[in-house]
C-alpha cells in the first residue's frame, strides 16, 4: 500500500476557519471562511488563465510555427499579460443596436461562472479542496453544462446571424456530446463506487501492479485505457477545441457566438473558454489521472494536479495545430454514432473489469 | 488514424526542434538584397534636368520644376505614392535619381512622404550597399566620372 | 455547310477563314485579320445562333473571354473563342453595335461564363445585352452614374453611392418566398473571403441555397491605368498587381506575350529560359499561399500549415528578391527580355536555389502529411465542392480549377511560350472535380515547378557566358501598327491569364482588356457550393482560390 497522497483531511473553508478560529462565529464564520477560500481558489485559476491567454498560448503556438512571438514586452514577452488586461479593459464597450439586453450582458457572466463554480469541488491537493459533496461529480458535470446555456443566450441575443448560428452549433455539439461525457463518467462510479470526488481520488491512490521499486498507482485511466480515450474525446468537444471548435469556427462563422462582443465582455467569454479547457483537465485529472496524485511528499499535490491541467491544456493547443475542423454534419454524426455507442460499450467492458478483479 | 497521428507527428516535430524561421526585428535586420529597391537617393551634381524621369514614372511619382532657361529648382518625389518600379533609375542618363536599400520609413501624413531635392539626398546609404555596383557594374564608366568615390551628396 | 461534322475530331481545324465560313453561312457579314487569330463579324442579333453554331460544329467549347469597347462610330464586342482540346485554335468572333442604341444580344444561352464578361462590358463600357439573364454591374456601384471605358465619361462628375439600410438580420428574412431560410452577408469583412469579397447567402439551416458573389470592392481600372501607359515603360509595373500573392512574374509575362506577339519582338533564348524560371517560381510561391490559405479555411484558423507554407514561399521570395530586386512588385520582365542577367556571383545564387529545392521536397511530404493524408481532412474535402467537367468548361474555368475537374488543358503545353517545350514536366490532372482534387492539383503543380525551375537551373549553368543575351533591341518608343489586335494568353497561378491590346497606332493602347483566370473561375462557385454546408461552401471559394486584386482588377 502506498502512501495516501491525496485524501484531504478536511475542506479548504475548515481549514482556514481552523487557522483564524473563526468556527465559533456559526454560519457568518462559515461563510466568510468559505467566501475567503473561494476567493483563493478563483484567483489560482485566474493566474493561470493570465498566463495561458495572452501569453502561452501565443507563446506555444509560436514554437509550433518555428516564430518568437511576444519579445519586447520584458522577460520572455511576460509582460504582456498587464499590457493586454490594461488594453483590453480599456476598451470601449460597443453594444451593437438591436442586442437583447439583459440577456446580452448575463451571457458572459454564465459562462464564467459555470467554469469557476465547477472548480468547487474538485480536490486540487495540498489541502486545496472547497467542497466535497457526496454528488461531487454529478455537480462538476452540471455545472459545466451552464455554459452551453450562456453560449445559447450569447448567440441568440447578439442580434448576429453568425452569433445566432455559432449558438445553435455549440447546442448541438454539447447535447450529442454531453451524454457520452457523462456516460464515460459514470463507468468510473461503477469503479469507486462513489460520487464524492475525495472518495475517487482515494481509491485511484491504491497500487495497481506493482513492478519492482515501481508500484503503477490505480489510476482510472490506466484501469481502462479506453474509457480515458472517450472521455478525452467527448471532452474535447464539449470545451469545443480542435477538431470540434466548430461553434467558433472563425473562419466559417467568424467567431460564433462571441462575435458581437468587445472589451470586458470579451475578456470574459475569453476567459471563460480557458477556464473551461483547465475544468475539462481538472475533471479528467480527477476521474483519471489520480487528481493530485504524484510521486513526493503529499505537499506537492497541488503541483502535479495543475501540472496535469496544463498538460491537457497543452494538448489542445497541439491538437489546434493539426487537427482540421469537422463540419457540423460531421461532429454530430461523430457525437451520436460514434462516441455514444462507445461510452455504452465501455460502461459495460467497465462493469466487466470490476466484476472480474475489483470485486 | 495514421494520418491524424502523423500530423500531430509533424507538427511536433517542429515545436521540439527549437528552429526558429523569423528574425527578431528591429534588435536583427533581415537579410536585403544589393538588387532590393528602396526609398530612393537623388544627386543635384548629376541631374541634367531633362525630366526622362517624371515622363516614365507610371503614376506621376515624380514632379519637376525648372525656371524659364530650364534651371531646375524642385525636384519633388512622392515615396509613399511611388510603386518602386525603378523605370526613373533605368532611363537616368546620369545615374542622378537611383533607389537605395533603405525600407525603412515612416511619416505621421501623407504629405511628409512627399520628399523635396534636399530631403532625398539626405536618404542614407543602406548598410553601405551602393546599388549602381550590385544592379548594373559596367555603367559607372559610362557615366565618365573615371575612377573614384562616387560623390553623392 | 461542310459535310463531315468537325466537332467529332476535336483536333481537326477549323479556326481558318474556309471552315469558319461553312460554318457560319451567311452568319458572318465580314472578317477581320487579328495578329492571334481570324476575326469574323456577325449581326448583333445573331449572336446566340452563330456562337452555337461555332461550339457545336466547330469545336470552341471554350469563351475566354469578352472584351467590350468603344469606337468613334460603334461598340463593338468580341467574343474570343478557343478549344480546351487545342488551344492553337482561336477565333475572334466581332459583334458591332450602333452608337445610338448599344444593344446586342447576350451569349449567356451558349456559354455561361458569358453571363459576368457581358455584365462587367455592360457596367464599364456600355452595351447592352439583350436576354441576358441579369444585366447589372459587376464591378462598380448599382447607382453609377455613366461607363467608365466609353469615350464620353465624365470622370469629374460626383458620384452618389448610397448604402441602403441593412435590414434586421434575424426577423425579416426569416421567412422568405423559400421558406425557412435565412439570408447572410459573408464578407466583404470576412476571415475566409481572402480579401474583400462578399457572398451574399441564403441558408436553409447550415445548407447552401443560393450564393451570389458581389465583387468589385477592390476595383482599381487597372485597363484604364493601362490603357495610359506606354508600351514600353509603363504598364509593365502594374501586371504585378493584379494576382498579387506572389504570382507577379506569371501577370508581367502575359503583357510582355501579348505586346511582342504584336509587335514583333524576338525574345533571346537565355532570357526565355530565365523567365521561365522565374516565372515558375512564382507559381510556387502562388501555389504555397494558396494551399496554405486553404488550411486555414479547413483545419481552422491556428493551423501550422500555413506558416509552413508561409516560410518555404518566404524563401521562394527571397530568390526572387536577389533575381528581380522586389520581393512581389517584381517589375522585371522588359519587352523583349528582363531587365537584369541573374545575381553575380551566379554560382551562389545556383546554390541558393538548389538549396531551396532540396528542402522543399521535404516540405512538400509534411504538406501531405499535414493535408491530404490527413483523415478529416480527406472526410473534409473529398466529394465536396463538386464541379463536373461539363460545367466547368462551359464556365470558362481554367488552371486548376479546372485541371481538378479533369480538363487536360494547360497553355504552357497546349499553346507553348517560353522554354517550355523544351523541358520535361507534366500536366497535373485528377478527374474527380472535387476540393480535394483540386488540392492534389496544386500539390502536384509544386513538384512539377520545382522540376521545371531545377532544369531551368541546369541549363543556365551551362550557357555559353558570350551569348547571354537579356534583351533584344526594342525601340525606346513603341508605337505598335494602328488598327492592330492581338488576343495572347499565358497560364497564370490561377489559369488562363489573357491580355488583348487593341493600338491606334500611338505609344498607348487604346483598348486594354485582362482576362483574369480568377474573374471566371468564380463564377463557378454558385455551382459547386449550393446544396453543400456553410463550412463546405468556406472549404470551395478556398480551393476556387481566387485573389480579389485579379478579380476586380
Amino acid at each position: 500500500m502506498v502512501p495516501q497522497t491525496v485524501a484531504t483531511a478536511m475542506p479548504l473553508p475548515d481549514a482556514i476557519s481552523d487557522l483564524f478560529g473563526l468556527g465559533d462565529l456559526g454560519l457568518i464564520g462559515q461563510a466568510i471562511t468559505a467566501f475567503v477560500a473561494a476567493f483563493l481558489i478563483a484567483n489560482v485559476l485566474l493566474v493561470m488563465a493570465a498566463f495561458a491567454g495572452p501569453w502561452g498560448k501565443r507563446k506555444i503556438f509560436a514554437d509550433f510555427s518555428d516564430r518568437y512571438a511576444i519579445t519586447e514586452h520584458g522577460p520572455w514577452g511576460l509582460f504582456i499579460i498587464p499590457a493586454a488586461a490594461i488594453q483590453l479593459m480599456s476598451k470601449e464597450l460597443i453594444v451593437p443596436k438591436g442586442v437583447d439586453r439583459p440577456a446580452w450582458d448575463i451571457a458572459p457572466i454564465i459562462m464564467v461562472f459555470s467554469a469557476i463554480f465547477g472548480f468547487a469541488v474538485i480536490p486540487m491537493g495540498s489541502g486545496i479542496h472547497l467542497a466535497d459533496p457526496e454528488v461531487g461529480l454529478l455537480f462538476a458535470f452540471a455545472i459545466a453544462s451552464l455554459s452551453t446555456l450562456g453560449m445559447m443566450i450569447a448567440g441568440y441575443a447578439s442580434d448576429n446571424k453568425f452569433a445566432l448560428m455559432g449558438g445553435l452549433r455549440a447546442t448541438a455539439q454539447n447535447i450529442a456530446y454531453e451524454i457520452p461525457l457523462i456516460v464515460t463518467g459514470a463507468s468510473v462510479i461503477l469503479y469507486t463506487g462513489s460520487l464524492q470526488m475525495s472518495e475517487i481520488v482515494a481509491v485511484q491512490a491504491e497500487t495497481l501492479v506493482q513492478l519492482g521499486p515501481i508500484s503503477i498507482p490505480a489510476w482510472f485511466a490506466f484501469v481502462n485505457p479506453f474509457a480515458f480515450v472517450l472521455f478525452l474525446a467527448a471532452g474535447m468537444a464539449e470545451v469545443g477545441r480542435n477538431p470540434f471548435d466548430v461553434p467558433e469556427a472563425p473562419t466559417e462563422i467568424v467567431a460564433g457566438y462571441q462575435t458581437e462582443y468587445s472589451s470586458i465582455y470579451f475578456v470574459l467569454v475569453y476567459l471563460s473558454e480557458f477556464l473551461h479547457i483547465f475544468l475539462a483537465g481538472a475533471i479528467m485529472a480527477t476521474l483519471f489521472l489520480g487528481g493530485p496524485a504524484g510521486p513526493g511528499p503529499a505537499a506537492l499535490g497541488i503541483v502535479w494536479f495543475l501540472a496535469k491541467v496544463v498538460a491537457f491544456f497543452l494538448l489542445t493547443q497541439w491538437f489546434r495545430t493539426a487537427m482540421p475542423r469537422v463540419r457540423i454534419d460531421q461532429l454530430i454524426e461523430i457525437g451520436w454514432k460514434g462516441l455514444l455507442v462507445l461510452s455504452f460499450a465501455n460502461l459495460l467492458l467497465t462493469a466487466g473489469i470490476v466484476g472480474v478483479f475489483f470485486a | 488514424m495514421i494520418g491524424l497521428l502523423k500530423s500531430l507527428a509533424t507538427t511536433m516535430k517542429h515545436a521540439l526542434d527549437g528552429e526558429v524561421y523569423t528574425v527578431a526585428y528591429p534588435d536583427e535586420v533581415p537579410k536585403v538584397s544589393p538588387r532590393f529597391r528602396g526609398v530612393h537617393k537623388f544627386s543635384q551634381e548629376r541631374c541634367i534636368w531633362c525630366r526622362q524621369c517624371e515622363k516614365v514614372c507610371p503614376n506621376d511619382t515624380i514632379q519637376i520644376v525648372m525656371d524659364d532657361k530650364r534651371n531646375g529648382e524642385q525636384y519633388n518625389l512622392h515615396i509613399g505614392q511611388c510603386v518602386y518600379c525603378r523605370l526613373c533609375e533605368e532611363v537616368c542618363p546620369t545615374d542622378a535619381i537611383l533607389l537605395t536599400q533603405n525600407f525603412e520609413f515612416t511619416g505621421d501624413t501623407k504629405s511628409e512622404l512627399v520628399y523635396n531635392k534636399e530631403q532625398l539626398k539626405a536618404v542614407p546609404w543602406y548598410k553601405d550597399i551602393d546599388p549602381l555596383e550590385v544592379r548594373e557594374p559596367d555603367r559607372g564608366g559610362w557615366v565618365g566620372e573615371g575612377d573614384g568615390e562616387v560623390d553623392y551628396q | 455547310m461542310s459535310l463531315e461534322a468537325p466537332h467529332e475530331d476535336p483536333l481537326a481545324r477549323t479556326d481558318d477563314r474556309e471552315s469558319l465560313e461553312s460554318i457560319l453561312g451567311d452568319h458572318a457579314i465580314g472578317w477581320e485579320e487579328h495578329v492571334n487569330a481570324q476575326g469574323v463579324v456577325i449581326r448583333p442579333d445573331e449572336v446566340q445562333s452563330s456562337l452555337r453554331a461555332l461550339r457545336d460544329e466547330g469545336g470552341f467549347d471554350h469563351l475566354s473571354s469578352v472584351t467590350a469597347q468603344e469606337y468613334a462610330d460603334r461598340y463593338e464586342s468580341i467574343y474570343h473563342l478557343s478549344k480546351y482540346d487545342d488551344r492553337t485554335q482561336e477565333v475572334s468572333v466581332v459583334v458591332p453595335t450602333a452608337k445610338e442604341e448599344p444593344v446586342s444580344q447576350s451569349a449567356d444561352a451558349v456559354y455561361r461564363t458569358a453571363d459576368w464578361h457581358e455584365r462587367e462590358a455592360y457596367d464599364l463600357v456600355g452595351i447592352e445585352y439583350e436576354d441576358h439573364p441579369d444585366l447589372r454591374r459587376i464591378l462598380l456601384p448599382e447607382t453609377w452614374q455613366g461607363h467608365p471605358l466609353g469615350l464620353d465619361y465624365d470622370q469629374d462628375k460626383p458620384q452618389l453611392v448610397s448604402l441602403s439600410e441593412h435590414a434586421n438580420p434575424i426577423a425579416e428574412h426569416h421567412h422568405d418566398e423559400e421558406g425557412e431560410t435565412m439570408f447572410l452577408n459573408i464578407g466583404p469583412h470576412h476571415p475566409a473571403t481572402h480579401g474583400v469579397l462578399h457572398l451574399k447567402t441564403v441558408l436553409d439551416g447550415e445548407t447552401v441555397v443560393d450564393v451570389d458573389p458581389d465583387i468589385g470592392y477592390l476595383h482599381r481600372c487597372e485597363e484604364q491605368m493601362c490603357q495610359q501607359g506606354t508600351y514600353r515603360h509603363q504598364i509593365m509595373p502594374y501586371p504585378d498587381r493584379w494576382d498579387y500573392v506572389s504570382a507577379g512574374l506569371l501577370n508581367e509575362w502575359s503583357y510582355a506575350r501579348a505586346i511582342e506577339d504584336m509587335a514583333d519582338i524576338e525574345v533571346p533564348e537565355y532570357a526565355q529560359v530565365v523567365r521561365t524560371m522565374g516565372a515558375e517560381l512564382c507559381r510556387i510561391a502562388a501555389h504555397l499561399i494558396s494551399i496554405g490559405a486553404f488550411a486555414l479555411d479547413v483545419v481552422g484558423d491556428f493551423t501550422v500549415t500555413f506558416q509552413y507554407a508561409w516560410q518555404d514561399r518566404e524563401d521562394v521570395l527571397n530568390i526572387l528578391e536577389d533575381l528581380t530586386g522586389q520581393r512581389m512588385m517584381f517589375n522585371y520582365f522588359r519587352l523583349g527580355g528582363v531587365v537584369w542577367d541573374l545575381p553575380e556571383p551566379r554560382e551562389d545564387f545556383f546554390e541558393s536555389i538548389r538549396t531551396f529545392l532540396d528542402s522543399f521536397e521535404g516540405s512538400v511530404d509534411e504538406y501531405h502529411d499535414l493535408l491530404t493524408n490527413n483523415e478529416i481532412f480527406q472526410r473534409r474535402c473529398i466529394g465536396t465542392g463538386h464541379l463536373d467537367a461539363e460545367t466547368a468548361k462551359s464556365y470558362g474555368c481554367t488552371g486548376p480549377v479546372a485541371r481538378g475537374s479533369g480538363i487536360d488543358y494547360d497553355l504552357r503545353r497546349d499553346d507553348p511560350y517560353g522554354y517550355y517545350e523544351e523541358l520535361d514536366w507534366d500536366v497535373a490532372v485528377q478527374d474527380e472535380g472535387d476540393n480535394y482534387a483540386r488540392m492534389l492539383v496544386r500539390m502536384q503543380e509544386l513538384e512539377e515547378s520545382a522540376k521545371i525551375v531545377d532544369q531551368c537551373v541546369d541549363i543556365l549553368e551551362d550557357w555559353d557566358e558570350d551569348d547571354r543575351e537579356i534583351q533584344s533591341n526594342v525601340p525606346r518608343t513603341l508605337k505598335p501598327d494602328a488598327d492592330a489586335e492581338v488576343y495572347r494568353a499565358v497560364e497564370g497561378a490561377k489559369g488562363e491569364l489573357g491580355i488583348y491590346i487593341r493600338s491606334d497606332g500611338s505609344d498607348k493602347p487604346a483598348r486594354f482588356k485582362i482576362r483574369s483566370p480568377c474573374f471566371s473561375n468564380l463564377q463557378v462557385l454558385g455551382e459547386a457550393a449550393n446544396g453543400e454546408y456553410v463550412a463546405d461552401l468556406i472549404a470551395t471559394l478556398g480551393s476556387i482560390d481566387v485573389i480579389l486584386g485579379e478579380v476586380d482588377r
